[in-house]
């Protein structure tokens, strides 16, 4: 947007804008405040039962507890830790595979139904088979995520790097470019918006494999006190558990659209 | 003159699981230095594969193609990339030559403000009008000084108006660059206004069924347009392409 001097319409325009955001931001904490209060409310008078429910107040005072034992960064720790390690090996195995897939047609034509087979099945069935690989620390969560994160990657990624312009190739060709050439100046610069979606869903992936691989084998983490909560009928550290998670989880997400504005800021697609 | 590009007897087969297309037989032609030629066909002639040929992208299954001196290639589309500027999209065949010098450079830089592009140099493509970006095209194309251009419709995606403004642009520009050019178009008003010479392909598989030297010389594209001789050039082409 420049900031010429503009037109009375234009500058009525542009603060109704404002508004319109505004008021949706309002609507959105408006929301929010709503449900927590009605929460809070509901389990004050009785009509739930907060042992069942909890409550905001219950929950931040869980919260306040683990902080004192210092215990929640610890938690916090062990499971973001799992997450992004998982996160990081998904992404980056799922890259180089794409591109192995992508450099060879054979390669690709061989390997098409293990993907498929292996992205249709429910990565918790192998949950038993990695505790007895990789034993009952996080390497097994990470394993987990991985598992979860990695089809996703390779099927995004390829996508988009077989879906590249065929006549765009094809001018490349004539100007005599090899196989590197159309990978680097083609190829990946044009896949760039793919990839960053593959990012945004995989930071959901990655969450999921945390957790799941937490439910099944762990010590520590989120997912451990939510399973642990859940056990002992300790439903304010499951929700407690859960809150930080969406809170962690929304943050990934937004580093993600932040790494996306500042990669996509100069090439005005 | 000297033949720069010569199809001799080319035959060219294409292979498909259902069966083979043969594209081309028998195709025998030249084109010399200096020239302009036009190639009009019916649709399906095999038109891209032949400039897939004559740009050594493919061999052909049979004959001879002699291709002297440097080819560069013209789409439909200006297939400019959308994350590189102008400038870097002009710069885009010297980097896969490695002719990346500062003088390469500065000769495509001064081929762009020669032909108006100057002022979108630092530009993204989508700032960029239809036209303009076309233009971008051709002086990509010319950046690695080739001696022969291969022009695939080049103005097809056009709107009628910018197409004729595109096309006048574009005859001047290589005219005034003194470059061989080979055109492939479907428009047989496009060829008229353009080429030397024009030669007029069967259906597939294709092959030479007339040729024609046109007398305009030196008379740019609009002003062809105008000559008492074109509607003459336009039937007898008309006929001779739905024969």
């Amino acid at each position: 947007m420049k900031n010429i001097a503009c037109s009375k319409e234009h500058a009525l325009f542009l603060k109704k804008r404002k508004q319109n955001l505004a008021v949706v931001w309002a609507l959105r904490l408006g929301i929010l405040g709503l449900l927590l209060g009605m929460w809070e409310l509901v389990t004050a008078l009785g009509w739930i039962d907060p042992f069942i429910m909890s409550s905001p107040s219950r929950i931040g005072s869980t919260i306040a507890s683990l902080y004192r034992d210092g215990t929640l960064f610890y938690h916090i720790g062990v499971t973001l830790w799992e997450t992004l390690a998982g996160f990081a090996i998904a992404v980056a195995l799922g890259f180089a595979v794409a591109l192995l897939l992508w450099w060879s047609d054979t390669v690709r034509k061989v390997l098409e139904p293990y993907i498929v087979v292996i992205n249709a099945l429910p990565k918790i069935a192998l949950g038993p088979l990695i505790i007895v690989w990789f034993g009952t620390g996080s390497e097994a969560i990470v394993f987990m995520t991985v598992l979860v994160g990695i089809i996703v990657a390779i099927m995004h990624v390829l996508s988009a790097f077989i879906g590249t312009d065929e006549n765009k190739i094809l001018l490349m060709r004539s100007m005599g470019a090899n196989k590197w050439q159309i990978l680097f100046k083609l190829v990946l610069p044009s896949s760039y918006p793919s990839v960053i979606s593959m990012l945004k869903i995989n930071v959901g992936m990655a969450w999921i494999g945390s957790i799941m691989g937490e439910y099944i084998v762990s010590r520590a983490g989120l997912g451990y006190l939510i399973v642990y909560g859940g056990q002992v009928f300790k439903l304010d550290l499951v929700m407690s558990a859960t809150f930080i998670l969406c809170v962690l989880a929304a943050g990934m997400y937004f580093l993600v659209v932040l790494l996306e504005k500042v990669l996509v800021k100069n090439t005005q697609r | 003159m000297k033949n720069i590009l010569k199809f001799d007897n080319v035959t060219h087969i294409y292979h498909t699981v259902r069966g083979e297309v043969v594209a081309a037989k028998n195709l025998t032609f030249s084109v010399d230095e200096g020239e302009f030629v036009a190639i009009i066909g019916p649709s399906g002639c095999g038109k891209t594969t032949l400039l897939s040929l004559a740009a050594g992208l493919l061999s052909p299954s049979g004959g001879t193609i002699e291709r002297r001196g440097s080819y560069g290639y013209m789409l439909q589309k200006d297939e400019l990339f959308p994350w590189r500027t102008i400038e870097k999209n002009i710069f885009l065949p010297l980097e896969i030559r490695k002719q990346n010098t500062p003088e390469a450079r500065a000769r495509a830089l001064a081929l762009a403000e020669k032909y108006g592009l100057g002022d979108f140099l630092k530009s993204y493509p989508s700032q960029l009008s239809g036209g303009m970006r076309q233009r971008a095209a051709l002086i990509r194309t010319l950046a690695t000084d080739p001696d022969v251009l291969l022009l695939d419709e080049p103005f097809s995606a056009l709107d009628y108006q910018t197409r004729l403004n595109v096309c006048e642009d574009v005859a001047n520009i290589i005219r005034s660059e003194k470059k061989t050019a080979l055109l492939i178009t479907h428009d047989i008003s496009e060829a008229i206004s353009l080429a030397d010479r024009v030669l007029v392909l069967t259906a597939r598989p294709a092959r030479v069924s007339h040729a024609h030297v046109l007398d305009f010389g030196n008379i740019p594209p609009l002003k062809r347009r105008e000559q008492p001789t074109f509607s003459g050039w336009f039937e007898e082409l008309w006929r001779e392409l739905n024969a």
